[in-house]
């Protein structure tokens, strides 16, 4: 592969990157926004993938596939077990299960939550100025995209209302922060990555359960009915 | 630097905008009507009710100032300016020099507002509703154009329009980087915005809940109605043809081409146009609508699609630091 | 090497004690295995502290390492571990005798709070700022079932609130280990993951970075420092990043409160210590010193203000490990050695008197059925034991001598002082002069208010009432006999003031 290959590949894997996390913040219902969490995961793997194959580095080929099995498969594998599946018109369940399949009232409308990403995404730039300067190389110039992702992730989670949405938002913001490590130094340390992964992967399980719990004890996973505990 | 073949090319240009304009309109109504199982008045109409209309009579609303009287004028004139500048036909327009994408943004603007003006001079609800629209989406759609324009213009190192056309024709391979991708997406949703066409306005509309560009010309009548309708398809032909040479600029003639070179560019540019136009109505089959409050959420979309076409166009590709 | 078997006996106790838990269930011999691993860890613990000396040592090639002020974690997560998983035998056995909870949640509690304590060890003990943040990370997932125990409305809220914002928090903080690694590279580290492929930390290593930290470039490490102090802060309760704590640590089953408050807390602050040395190396010391003084005071004022508008006891103990979490990020920001000192003997000394406090806590929830101050007055008249137990405990929290915090505390203030931290040192104080305030009038009231006729009788069982009386006389011993821990207070404080 070539050196210019190579970049254009890579910019095209950021690139996809941002644009699922974009249209995570567009979009409401949550089907959606699982599949584009896959999608962002296949892009995300794409970044150690093609590194390895253009280096020829077998190690860096092989956590890419594994990431790739990870995030583009079984956490959104795990997630879309939490979303109700699409009911037919005629079916009764129609309205009650309404608020499980989509993303209701959100702190901030999609336009402003548009608006904020544009101003995160210029955020992240000046905020990745110091990284690209340190090392000019082509993976870290594309570290800013990863860093918006970050902040988008870190958007959602402020924003979104919904359990399976905060779950969706921290794995953006999970995503968007191993792809800096992937861009900026092809990764960390083996034990810290199988560590990190298995942390994730908990943490979705955890999330999954309580999820459940709390449609059977609120009735739904509104987290704004989580109001008992305040001063 | 006048030279012969650029004045040969904007002459091309602009009447082939002006006179081709009506025709991509009664194109895409045709595409439609077909599509939609219709037989379809033919590609000529839009000419017709043009000849029709400026046979009526003008009437002056009770009350309106100068302001109504001079939108129409303003507007195809803007229009036609727009037409003269963008490269269509050839790079080598002589007012390329000027032909900067902030001018392009500034006259389209000139022509909005002025036509909202009018619709406020009437004094009538729909007038007002009408322009208040449009502001709204207006000011939405420029800065997407600048943003998704600077992203273009990167690679360039030059924001004038022939200029990126010209790089672009020499190294199609950018077409295919991401920050183009996302400009484009960006662009198609603003013309697709600019021009009114489904999902952000109806043309074909007369529902006052749902029109935005057909609100503020209701008063218009006879000859300025037919201007205004002129100029109005001229604005869909120039931003359907900058869109298509911003991406696909094959065929465009360069600035010195002589007149076979301008033949080719004005077919090429012409088929472009019917391509994209075809495609355009063929989409508008299977749209509805968006709800008026749902347009800023699509508009604010594409304007983060522009704004990072531009970010990653600068920062992948700029120079370091 | 005895240290080896110490570090691995730290780690991989805790394990097996979950796992046998696992294998036979909640009974007797699987609580008290926990008990015994927490006491292993403490062993552990001594034995380090008496063979690192002012050095290191490695274990597992450079996965594991210990110094001075791993062996002072270690010993705190040993002896409030001891408490908590003595105190949870009867704690347990209470709710099962009420029907709060059923044997498999029982079986559950016994598998996380030796897991919990695994991470810790782990997280004090790992080599690396990388295995630090995954250990870190998994007491946030260890603790999550332990939260939410109880299986109400409120404790669901709280786990919810506590993974999400935990998670957050600590996923910033892997950001900023992943662009120290990155500046770690690029000033001589070990380089990528393939070359660190073989189990080390590679430009992660502790000693690798404070060897290369004049390398590395200021305005990464500068970014990497933010995102590690918020996401470590987040972790150790500083605000603005508080608000889980105070859910967390009311829901949650008392034993596993005094472990979270005692010690978890503490953990979190360990590692932004280790990061103060980097970046006092890398940036100077006035660029940390600023981010933790504005945290800590932040914090200290959350907390004072929070306490005194308090109703409930539980929540009271939480704001309170938050105000000593803002005293110990005004200490750190002094970082003169006594400092330094003056914080670890408070964290050892805040880990014990708040352990014996929730512990005593859990025993007057199960009582009430509730935590309002207000449905539990006269605690002394009614269960003299208890009262007392519950009176020590306020007394070591609220730095009276002869518990240590009064010295540490002490210690503290002069530690400032030294560093000419005039004013954030006043403003530390009126904060905690509130705190001190609330603290008393509300631990009162719950001590020696009017009773109720009818409310119940707090006589404990032998069995309930030992692992108060060891942690009132654990807080007392250090008060009063502190000099073995002098030397080791002090060589770690000097590791951390280079």
């Amino acid at each position: 592969m070539s050196s210019h290959t190579y970049t254009s590949l890579l910019y095209l894997a950021s690139g996809v990157l941002l644009l699922s996390a974009v249209g995570i913040v567009w979009g409401r219902p949550l089907r959606v926004a699982v599949r584009l969490l896959a999608a962002q995961g296949a892009a995300l793997a794409a970044i150690p993938v093609l590194g390895g194959a253009y280096r020829h580095d077998w190690y860096l080929l092989g956590v890419g596939l594994a990431v790739c099995v990870l995030r583009a498969a079984v956490l959104p594998g795990l997630l879309a077990r939490l979303v109700p599946p699409p009911v037919g018109l005629t079916d009764p369940r129609e309205q009650t299960g309404a608020g499980e399949r989509h993303e209701t009232g959100p702190l901030l409308g999609t336009s402003a939550s548009l608006m904020v990403t544009a101003g995160a995404v210029v955020l992240a730039y000046a905020v990745g100025q110091p990284l690209v300067a340190l090392d000019p190389s082509p993976s870290t110039r594309a570290a800013p995209v990863a860093l918006a992702v970050v902040l988008m992730g870190v958007l959602l989670l402020v924003t979104r209302r919904r359990a399976v949405s905060q779950i969706v938002a921290f794995l953006t913001l999970d995503n968007g922060i191993a792809a800096v490590a992937f861009l900026l130094t092809s990764g960390v340390p083996l034990v810290v990555e199988l560590g990190a992964s298995l942390d994730l992967l908990l943490f979705v399980l955890v999330t999954q359960v309580l999820t459940a719990r709390m449609r059977v004890k609120f009735g739904g996973t509104d987290l704004g009915e989580l109001q008992e505990l305040h001063e | 630097m006048l030279s012969v073949s650029g004045v040969a090319g904007m002459v091309t240009q602009v009447v082939g905008v002006a006179a081709g304009a009506p025709l991509l309109v009664g194109w895409m109504r045709q595409v439609r009507a077909r599509l939609e199982g219709r037989a379809g008045p033919g590609p000529a109409q839009p000419w017709r009710d043009l000849r029709k209309q400026l046979h009526k009579q003008n009437i002056t609303p009770d009350g309106t100032t100068v302001v109504f009287a001079a939108a129409p004028v303003v507007l195809a004139g803007t229009s036609l300016v727009i037409a003269a500048i963008v490269p269509g036909v050839t790079t080598g327009s002589p007012l390329d020099r000027v032909g900067d994408l902030f001018a392009v943004v500034g006259v389209l603007l000139l022509g909005t507002v002025a036509l909202a003006l009018a619709g406020l001079d009437t004094g009538t609800a729909f007038g007002g509703m009408g322009a208040s629209r449009v502001v709204t989406i207006a000011a939405l759609v420029e800065p997407t154009i600048l943003v998704a324009g600077v992203a273009l213009s990167v690679p360039a190192h030059s924001s004038n329009l022939g200029r990126i056309v010209a790089t672009t024709a020499a190294d199609p391979g950018l077409v295919a980087s991401p920050a183009a991708a996302l400009a484009f997406a960006a662009l198609a949703v603003v013309v697709v915005a600019e021009t009114g066409r489904l999902p952000v306005d109806n043309p074909a509309t007369h529902l006052e809940l749902t029109m935005v560009h057909e609100a503020m010309i209701l008063e218009y009548t006879g000859p300025r109605l037919a201007l205004i309708e002129w100029a109005a398809a001229m604005r869909l032909t120039v931003l359907l043809t900058l869109l298509v040479n911003l991406f696909v600029p094959w065929g465009v003639a360069g600035a010195g081409a002589g007149p076979a070179g301008l033949l080719v560019g004005l077919g090429a540019v012409a088929f472009k146009v019917a391509a994209l136009g075809t495609a355009l109505a063929a989409a508008e089959v299977f749209l509805a609508k968006l709800r008026l409050f749902r347009v800023p959420e699509l508009l604010a979309g594409s304007f983060l699609l522009g704004l990072l076409a531009a970010t990653t166009s600068y920062f992948l590709t700029g120079p370091a630091g | 090497m005895i240290t080896t078997a110490a570090m691995a006996a730290a780690v991989l106790a805790p394990l097996v004690a979950a796992m046998f838990t696992a294998a036979v269930g909640w009974r007797p011999i699987a609580a008290w295995s926990s008990v015994a691993a927490s006491l292993a860890i403490l062993t552990s613990g001594i034995v380090l502290a008496a063979n690192v000396g002012a050095g290191h040592v490695y274990a597992g090639g450079h996965l594991l390492r210990a110094d001075a002020l791993a062996a002072v974690m270690t010993i705190v997560i040993g002896s409030v571990g001891t408490l908590a998983t003595w105190g949870s035998i009867t704690y347990l056995d209470a709710e099962l005798r009420h029907g709060h909870t059923t044997p498999a949640r029982a079986r559950t509690y016994g598998i996380l709070v030796p897991a919990f304590l695994a991470a810790m060890a782990l997280a004090v003990l790992a080599g690396n700022l990388g295995l630090t943040w995954v250990a870190v990370e998994a007491t946030t997932i260890a603790t999550a079932f332990l939260v939410g125990h109880r299986r109400t409305r409120a404790s669901l809220e709280a786990t919810w609130k506590y993974v999400i914002i935990c998670s957050v928090g600590i996923a910033l903080a892997f950001l900023g280990t992943v662009i120290l690694y990155f500046a770690s590279v690029h000033a001589g580290g070990a380089g990528g993951a393939a070359a660190a492929g073989g189990g080390d930390g590679g430009g992660l290593d502790v000693d690798t970075l404070t060897a290369n930290a004049t390398h590395l470039d200021p305005a990464v490490t500068r970014l990497a420092v933010v995102l590690l102090l918020l996401g470590y802060g987040t972790k150790a309760g500083l605000a603005p990043f508080h608000t889980w704590l105070a859910d967390a640590h009311s829901q949650a089953p008392a034993p596993v409160s005094a472990l979270m408050s005692g010690v978890l807390l503490a953990v979190a602050f360990t590692t932004l210590l280790r990061v103060k040395v980097i970046s006092d190396l890398a940036l100077g010391p006035g660029f940390l010193r600023t981010g933790l003084l504005i945290m800590g005071l932040g914090t200290l004022f959350v907390a004072a203000l929070l306490l005194v508008a308090q109703r409930d006891y539980k929540r009271m103990l939480a704001y309170s490990s938050l105000e000593h979490m803002g005293l110990l990020a005004v200490a750190a920001a002094a970082g003169t050695e006594l400092a330094i000192a003056a914080l670890l003997l408070h964290v050892l000394a805040h880990g014990l008197g708040k352990s014996v406090l929730f512990l005593s806590a859990g025993h007057l929830q199960l009582a009430h059925g509730s935590t309002a101050i207000a449905d539990v007055r006269g605690v002394l008249a009614r269960g003299p034991l208890l009262g007392a137990a519950w009176a020590a405990g306020l007394f070591a929290l609220l730095g009276f001598p002869p518990f240590a915090l009064f010295a540490s505390e002490v210690g503290m203030a002069r530690g400032a002082a030294d560093a000419k931290l005039a004013v954030p040192l006043a403003a530390a104080l009126v904060a905690v002069v509130i705190a001190f305030v609330a603290l008393t009038l509300h631990g009162g009231t719950l001590l020696l208010g009017s009773a109720h006729p009818e409310q119940p009788s707090l006589r404990l069982s032998a069995a309930a009432a030992a692992p108060l009386v060891a942690g009132v006389v654990a807080c007392v011993a250090i008060g009063v006999v502190a000099t073995p821990l002098d030397h080791l207070l002090t060589t770690a404080a000097r590791l951390l003031t280079p």
